[in-house]
């Protein structure tokens, strides 16, 4: 993947469930596991989650928000949001390609 | 046990993070999994933080690169709106003082140009750098148009077209391609929207305001206000643009790195 997402290394696809989780609105952690649990079908232990959480703070791509009681909700930053786009653009475009191959495949 | 996983993590990491991962490891009962998830997230989390001297390196360059577009956007946009003001006001065919400022927000919009289309060139690549090269190409000869003025006054260079002239041609050129740059920016939604209308605004009124003028469609009556109307969104779209990257730049921060150990 391009875009910089790479260099997340195994955390790339946790960090792009957490930008889609986010791309609705401001999520606290819990929150964002429970959607991405939600989303995928798959749990996100939250040790995955806070790897994923600080590599995507350090980079600009989501911000933290001022914590309620202990909980800190994360937003999608706009540098977050372009990289996202980008990301799922090149997905969609990879998984197309493959549905091609097996639609010539299969006919 | 939640007190005893946290305390695998490195000082630095709880400083920042501890208070909210300790908040959601209570929202529910840990399993075999989570435990797991957390020991493994703690050694990530020492590896990481000795890792991240680097990426703060990448992280600063990016932000500074956002920054010194910004700053150069705005600067560029307020003296080059002041310069063309002024010189304009002067009237006069002799060198005139103000040129320099016009020659200053001109060289102050590539250092913008180079800065922001670094920033973009992400995404799309071929439109950015189409939407970097005109513009660039744009504002050198600009440039060299303005330093004739300046030196010389409006006169012939070498036979050919006047200064003035080359300067138009330049400034032609850094419309236009302002006007791709603006298209390039709005693609990439990571600055600021109202700047980006602004700027591709300004490219189509003044590049069809001159064709206009100089097919006669359009007369000066008509042509001044559109041109004015053009030189403000062009100025104005610089400096918002400017700004949105200057705030773009801040929010490319390091807080692990900064944390308290």
């Amino acid at each position: 993947m391009s875009s910089g997402m790479s260099e997340l290394g195994r955390f790339a696809e946790p960090s792009i469930a957490i930008l889609v989780s986010l791309s609705d609105g401001p999520k606290h952690g819990y929150a964002i596991m429970a959607d991405v649990e939600a989303g995928t079908g798959r749990p996100m232990g939250p040790g995955t989650l806070y790897a994923a959480l600080a590599r995507l703070e350090e980079r600009g791509l989501i911000e933290a928000l001022p914590p309620v009681d202990r909980r800190r909700p994360y937003r999608i930053t706009a540098v977050g949001a372009t990289v996202l786009t980008q990301q799922l653009r090149e997905l969609s475009e990879f998984a197309e390609l493959g549905l091609r191959r097996l639609g010539r495949a299969s006919g | 046990m939640i007190a005893l996983l946290l305390r695998l993590y490195p000082a630095r990491w709880r400083a920042r993070y501890g208070d909210e991962f300790a908040a959601v490891l209570e929202e529910r009962p840990l399993g075999p999994f989570d435990v797991a998830d957390i020991l493994l997230g703690a050694l990530d989390a020492h590896l990481h933080l000795r890792g991240l001297g680097a990426a703060s390196e990448h992280g600063r360059g990016f932000a500074m690169s956002l920054r010194i577009g910004g700053y150069a956007a705005i600067g560029g946009g307020v003296l080059w709106l002041a310069g063309l003001a002024a010189s304009s006001a002067d009237g006069s065919d002799e060198a005139s003082p103000w040129l320099a400022l016009l020659l200053a927000g001109t060289v102050l919009l590539l250092v913008a140009l180079i800065g922001l289309s670094a920033f973009q060139a992400r995404e799309y690549p071929r439109l950015v750098w189409v939407a970097f090269l005109v513009p660039a190409a744009g504002t050198i000869v600009s440039t060299v148009g303005i330093s004739g003025m300046w030196l010389a006054g409006d006169k012939l260079w070498a036979s050919g077209p006047s200064t003035w002239e080359i300067w138009m041609i330049g400034v032609l050129a850094l419309l236009g391609g302002s006007g791709l740059f603006a298209i390039a920016t709005w693609l990439t939604t990571s600055l600021s929207r109202i700047g980006t209308i602004a700027l591709g605004m300004a490219a189509a009124v003044m590049v069809l305001t001159f064709a206009g003028s100089l097919s006669g469609r359009i007369g000066d009556e008509a042509g001044f206000p559109l041109f004015l109307v053009g030189i403000l969104a062009f100025a104005g779209g610089w400096i918002l643009l400017g700004v949105s990257a200057i705030r773009a730049g801040r929010r490319v921060v390091l807080p692990a790195a900064g944390a308290p150990a």
